[in-house]
C-alpha cells in the first residue's frame, strides 16, 4: 500500500511552531509559580501587597494561595505531557502516516492528563472561593468547566477513533 | 493464520516465476511477494480474479483452510 504523501498544508508548521512557543510559556509560567512560592514565605511582603491587616482571616488567604501555587506548580509538567505528545501528532500528521497505534496511546493519555487538570482545576477553584470574603475578594479563573470536561470526553472519543482507525489502516495495508 | 497461500507451486506448476506473474496482473513484485510469504491480511476478490485468470486456475488452486495452523494475530 501506498503511503499517503506528507501534508503540505500549512496549517501543520504552524501547529508545531504554536505548540512549541506554548511549551516555553508554559516553562515560564511554571518558574513564576515557583518563585512566587519561594517569596510567599515572607508572610509581610504578601501582607503588604494585598493590603492584609493581621487576623486569623488574613493567615487563611495566604494559607489558601499558598495551596494554589502549589497546586498550579502540579499544573506544569501536566501540561508539559500534553503539550510534548500534541507534538509528537502533529510531527506524524507530516510526516503523512497519523494513523498509528503510539497516536492513539496518546491522545489516550492526553484525555486522562486533561482530567487530572479538570480536577485540580475544580481544586484550586475551591480553594479560592473558600479563602475569598467580601473584604478581600479572591478571583480565581479555576473550577468546574462544562467545556473542559466535554473535551476530556471528545479526546476519549478520538483516541478510540484513532485506535480504530489505526486497525483499519493496518488491514488496508495487508490487502493486496 | 488459518488461510495458506499456496501460488508458490501453482508457479511452479505453470513454470512462471513471480515477476512474470507480477508482470501480467500489473501488481507490485512487493505486493505480490507479501501474498505469496502469507503476510496478507486479505486478498481482494480482483486481485484473485487476475491470478485465476493469469495461471488458469480456481482460486481453491491458490488457496487453502489448514485448521491446524493456529489463527496468529
Amino acid at each position: 500500500m501506498e503511503r499517503t504523501p506528507p501534508s503540505s498544508s500549512a496549517a501543520l508548521p504552524i501547529a508545531n511552531v504554536v505548540l512549541r512557543i506554548l511549551i516555553v510559556i508554559n516553562w515560564v509560567g511554571g518558574a513564576a509559580i515557583a518563585v512566587l512560592l519561594l517569596i510567599m514565605p515572607h508572610k509581610q511582603w504578601i501582607m503588604t501587597s494585598l493590603k492584609l491587616s493581621p487576623s486569623p482571616d488574613a493567615d487563611h488567604v495566604i494559607l489558601g494561595l499558598r495551596a494554589i501555587a502549589v497546586f498550579g506548580l502540579v499544573a506544569i509538567p501536566l501540561n508539559y505531557l500534553i503539550l510534548k505528545r500534541l507534538v509528537a501528532i502533529v510531527d506524524t500528521v507530516r510526516a503523512g502516516d497519523p494513523f498509528v497505534a503510539a497516536n492513539a496511546d496518546r491522545l489516550q493519555s492526553i484525555a486522562w492528563t486533561l482530567l487530572v487538570l479538570q480536577i485540580l482545576s475544580m481544586v484550586i477553584g475551591a480553594i479560592g472561593n473558600a479563602v475569598s470574603k467580601l473584604a478581600q475578594p479572591v478571583d480565581i479563573d479555576a473550577g468546574f468547566s462544562i467545556n473542559g470536561w466535554l473535551a476530556v470526553l471528545l479526546i476519549f472519543l478520538l483516541a478510540r477513533v484513532f485506535a480504530e482507525g489505526t486497525r483499519m489502516r493496518d488491514d488496508l495495508e495487508g490487502t493486496v | 493464520m488459518a488461510i495458506v497461500v499456496k501460488l508458490d507451486d501453482m508457479l511452479h506448476d505453470r513454470r512462471m516465476t513471480l515477476t512474470e506473474l507480477a508482470d501480467r496482473i500489473g501488481m507490485t513484485l512487493a505486493n505480490l511477494s507479501i501474498l505469496k510469504t502469507g503476510k496478507a491480511r486479505a486478498i481482494r476478490f480482483s486481485t484473485l480474479e487476475a491470478i485465476c485468470d493469469a495461471l488458469t486456475c480456481q482460486p481453491g488452486d491458490i488457496l487453502k483452510h489448514d485448521a491446524s495452523k493456529e489463527a496468529v494475530k
